[in-house]
């Protein structure tokens, strides 16, 4: 029997599971399928935007996240410790170093890189493949695309930087490997952007525009599993920084990461299942005995000491909603802190500064992260609950998604009981 | 203020006055079509697809009848491309009354709408979706129809006739001089400035609008606007359109439109042909009445919901929409109120627009002192793609696009996978076409009508507006932010199960990754889409 069964391998799963076995427990990971790590940035987005109707991005962020936690006492950052969210930085950058691919920036201050539309992205940690972007600084830029792959728009990006002050130009480059074949995608690129012939050829045409530009920015697509050899090697190739700029999915950034979590986890004796869907739970005594698990027509169950759901929200399919109105925790569950009604989920515009009601929707935890009852009592001891399936907060809107599920991914996996006095971060007046 | 001189005016750039446009144009007349947004922006655009056989109507409104069953011979023979024959059926479930069948029959008898009982088994054999319990059914034919090609190859067709077709272009006034209607001033939203046309005839064909237009004449005309919601299933369930053998009533009809299928109606009388709001009970019964006709209907994933306005003519106050006759209306304001100049077309549905057209442009012949005979029945409409020189079912099927891609292997060169939109096709619509929007290169080439709702596309094609138009990128950047806008405009009624997990996908790609709603520049535009009004909540 395992210590340590995770659910979900997002990236609040995978860091749980990372942190259990660094931490001696053993641990199994069952998954419908992977979660966040291939749609993302590939960055670590502590918060970005606080409060939410201010369209400032957050510099200071570990102002913010106080503020934030003082001021909304059931957001998950109200629930954990600073410095377990600085702890979990920490760990995660030295793992991400150690495997060649090192994450850059803290707490203090939040960088400024550009997206794909050529906006401004506060983010905490990035890779250094990314950093050379930074918006603080007027380096003139040159943004580099493929004229095969429609994924990126080098011109809406450069135009967007320049309208917004960052001098920047584009090339969409239309290299003749790319051109012979059917279909590119973002994998198709990061793949030929480890071969030198391929690096050659696209060093090759890009030099005519180079004069001016005093960095380059390509989309995120320097390489899978080599990217830091591809990025360094562009850099010296050109003569000058280079950068890469997170675009649509399939993210190639978070698939790195994924691939570094997934990679340590299974090197320490940690099994991660894919493919596997949990359905039901057995339970006894106020404890989780074991979770079914369905693969085709096969089912299994499998036992544990300890429970860790990480299944997302409604983004994850952790949680599910139907015509009439009912939302429903799909394994346990779980009672759901919810809007009232079905009108009034969503707010009238798309991007509404807020955030649509409905996605608060979630499981209410205590700083154990247990799931609680309507009287505020955990229901199972040995059940915890972690990344985006916690009630009370906008991911999206504040950019807070990754911070958090690596925070509450961290403590969860550690196993260390939580010390359950209020904080300096958490408010004693509700 | 540029001025344009025309013979015939035409306002409305619906399936009506784009028909009306092409007639007239077609007889020769210089002929200008004036649209305040784009072509099919009111209720030809939000309809519910169905070439009627006339059969709705055999026993309530055997005229209506009629005039269908004719409509859509000729709309058969000049559209084919346009048209999907996928046959009709009305049956009779468990909840209709098993002797209405015995007088739809004889009533189809009556009008000359080709009908044929079938037995249930081989109704399930055809059908193996439909409700089991199902007692009769009836074949009559019904076909899906793609309002938005047709009209886009009726105007087309205008042009090639030399008419002139202005969108976004809005009427705002028009000029009178005495007892005549002599032009017309518009708002050209695009440029944001004031454009007159001078016209010798001025026709209204403005459906739920005409009565303000025809207000701004200073002329008194009644038209209720009658909304219908829609919703359509990310699935094709049945490959016929099903009607309940009934009285028409609400949610009795699913049309399979392309890959989706369509419920429809309901039918509530709104205040203002542009500000109504889509309500739960009526989604809610959407779902319930399909779940009669295909059980396990409402527990499938929703793809979109979206309202139109039937416009409804009446002289005196009629309390249920739904009694108000559907055949068309022709006012002429000269013998009506004295107004010269000026004629309304308004009501009928988009199967008789043809022969709205018709009478319409007889009308202006009349006025105008000339004979001149109509041949919109006899002249097939000009193709927009080249797949629809081929097959019958054209480029709006999604089978004839694979095939165009099959066979220039251009799989790889996709701005829209759902609906196979390729580079190629969103690129020349973006070149050629008169698209001032992504909604209107949506509606061109089907971009983003897929499950995702476009969830990728709409960055693409932002990249593709932005590289071809050059425009200042702030209106790039607008585009993008409307069209989200569009398309969450019709995901909203319906978001909950698998469809709200892909629209939070949706928003984590365009928020989180790509930071949309930072983007410099206006939040919308003055092209962006006429949201539905918010419902009360009074739950
Ligand atoms: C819910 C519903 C479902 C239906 N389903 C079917 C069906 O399945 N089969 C069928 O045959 N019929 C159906 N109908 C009927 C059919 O859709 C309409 O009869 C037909 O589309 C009306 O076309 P139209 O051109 O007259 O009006 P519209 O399509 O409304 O065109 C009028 C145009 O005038 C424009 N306009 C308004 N004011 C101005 C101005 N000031 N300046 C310039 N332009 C202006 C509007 O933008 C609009 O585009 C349905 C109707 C409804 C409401």
């Amino acid at each position: 029997m395992n210590d340590v069964l995770v659910i979900g391998a997002g990236l609040s799963g995978l860091v749980a599971a990372w942190q259990a076995v660094e931490n001696g427990r053993s641990v199994r990971v069952v998954a419908k399928g992977w979660g966040i790590t291939h749609w993302h940035a590939g960055c670590i987005d502590v918060l970005g935007y606080y409060p939410l109707d201010n369209p400032e991005p957050v510099v200071a962020l570990e102002t913010a996240v106080s503020r934030l936690a003082t001021e909304h006492p059931q957001h998950p950052y109200a629930l954990i410790r600073l410095d377990n969210l600085q702890t979990a930085i920490e760990a995660f950058k030295a793992l991400c170093a150690t495997a060649n691919y090192p994450l850059h920036g803290s707490l203090t201050r939040n960088w400024l890189l550009p997206s794909a539309l050529g906006t401004f992205r506060p983010t905490c940690l990035a890779p250094a493949t990314m950093i050379a972007g930074d918006l603080t600084d007027n380096t003139p830029m040159l943004i580099v695309g493929f004229s095969r792959w429609l994924d990126f728009a080098p011109a809406l990006v450069a135009d967007n930087l320049t309208h917004q002050g960052i001098q920047a130009t584009h090339v969409t480059l239309d290299l003749p490997s790319l051109r012979q074949r059917k279909i590119v995608t973002a994998l198709t690129i990061a793949n030929l952007m480890e071969t030198p012939a391929f690096r050659a050829e696209l060093v090759n045409a890009l030099k005519p525009y180079l004069s001016k530009a005093g960095r380059i920015g390509f989309p995120a697509v320097l390489g899978y599993t080599q990217a830091t050899a591809v990025h360094q090697t562009l850099q010296k190739e050109l003569g000058r920084p280079v950068f890469e700029i997170p675009t649509l999915p399939p993210s190639i950034p978070g698939m790195r990461l994924h691939h570094i979590l997934l990679h340590t986890i299974r090197q320490k004796g940690g099994m991660v299942l894919e493919g596997l869907e949990a359905t039901a739970a057995t339970t006894q005594n106020g404890r989780i005995t074991g979770l079914y698990t369905s693969a085709a027509t096969r089912h299994r169950l499998h036992h544990a000491h300890h429970f860790i759901l990480a299944t997302g929200g409604i983004l994850g399919g952790g949680i599910t909603t139907n015509y009439t109105g009912e939302i429903t925790e799909t394994i346990f569950n779980l009672p759901l802190s919810t809007p009232v009604n079905r009108q009034s989920w969503f707010r009238r515009d798309f991007l509404d500064p807020q955030g649509h009601p409905i996605y608060q929707t979630g499981v209410r935890v205590n700083q154990q992260l247990q799931p609680l009852n309507e009287n505020g009592q955990p229901i199972y001891e040995n059940l915890q609950a972690i990344g985006t399936i916690l009630a009370n907060w906008e991911p999206i809107r504040e950019r807070s998604l990754e911070g958090v599920a690596l925070a509450t991914g961290f403590i969860a996996g550690r196993g260390k009981t939580v010390t359950s006095h209020k904080t300096q971060t958490t408010s004693t007046s509700n | 203020m540029r001025t344009y001189q025309t013979e015939v005016l035409v306002i409305g750039g619906g399936a009506t006055g784009t028909g009306v446009a092409y007639d007239l144009a077609q007889r020769g007349f210089k002929t200008i079509l004036v649209e305040k947004r784009d072509l099919t922006h009111g209720t030809t655009g939000r309809y519910h697809g169905l070439l009627h056989s006339g059969g709705r109507y055999v026993v309530k409104d055997p005229k209506a009848a009629t005039e269908c069953i004719e409509e859509n011979r000729i709309l058969r023979r000049i559209m084919p491309h346009c048209l999907e024959d996928t046959g009709g059926f009305f049956v009779t479930t468990p909840w209709d009354d098993p002797d209405f069948g015995d007088r739809f029959m004889e009533a189809c008898q009556a009008t000359g709408v080709p009908c044929e009982e079938i037995s249930v088994a081989q109704m399930l054999r055809e059908e193996p979706l439909l409700n089991p319990k199902i007692s009769r059914c009836f074949r009559v034919p019904d076909a899906a129809a793609d309002s938005f090609l047709a009209t886009q190859c009726v105007a087309e067709a205008a042009r090639q006739y030399g008419a002139e077709v202005l969108i976004y272009h809005e009427v705002i006034r028009v000029i009178r001089e005495g007892d005549r209607v002599i032009g017309v001033v518009c708002h050209d939203l695009v440029k944001d400035e004031e454009v007159s046309i001078l016209a010798d005839m001025v026709v209204n064909a403005s459906g739920a609008w005409a009565g303000k237009i025809a207000h701004m004449v200073g002329l008194e005309v009644s038209v209720m606007p009658g909304k219908g919601v829609m919703v359509a299933a990310n699935h094709r369930v049945v490959n016929t359109v099903v009607n309940r053998c009934k009285m028409p009533s609400d949610g009795d009809i699913i049309v399979p439109v392309h890959t989706v299928a369509v419920i429809g109606t309901t039918d509530q009388r709104v205040a203002d042909p542009e500000h109504f709001a889509i309500e739960r009970w009526e989604i809610d019964l959407m779902l319930e009445e399909g779940d009669k006709l295909v059980p396990g209907f409402r527990q499938m994933r929703m793809l979109r919901a979206w309202a139109g306005v039937r416009p409804l003519y009446q002289e005196t106050k009629v309390a249920d929409t739904r009694d108000v006759t559907r055949a068309y209306t022709l006012l002429d304001h000269e013998t009506r109120d004295g107004v010269m100049g000026f004629i309304t077309i308004t009501g009928g549905k988009w199967t008789t627009f043809r022969q709205m057209a018709q009478v319409t442009a007889d009308r202006v012949c009349e006025k105008l002192g000339v004979e001149r005979p109509c041949r919109t029945h006899e002249e097939p409409l000009p193709a927009l793609f080249e797949s629809d020189r081929h097959t019958a079912n054209g480029y709006h099927y999604l089978g004839a696009r694979l095939t165009d891609i099959e066979s220039h292997k251009s799989y790889g060169d996709l701005v829209c996978e759902c609906e196979l939109a390729t580079r190629a096709v969103v690129e020349q619509a973006i070149r050629d076409g008169n698209a001032h929007t992504l909604d209107d290169i949506r509606r061109d080439v089907r971009l983003g009508m897929g499950p995702c709702q476009g969830g990728f596309c709409t960055y693409r094609v932002t990249g593709l507006l932005h590289l071809w138009r050059q425009t200042p990128v702030t209106e790039s950047n607008v585009a993008l932010r409307d069209f989200l806008q569009e398309r969450w405009k019709g995901l909203k009624p319906v978001l909950w199960g698998a469809q709200l997990k892909q629209e939070r996908l949706d928003e984590f790609i365009y928020l989180s990754v790509l930071n949309a709603d930072h983007l410099p520049g206006e939040k919308a535009s003055r092209l962006g889409p006429v949201m539905y009004e918010e419902e009360v909540n009074n739950e």
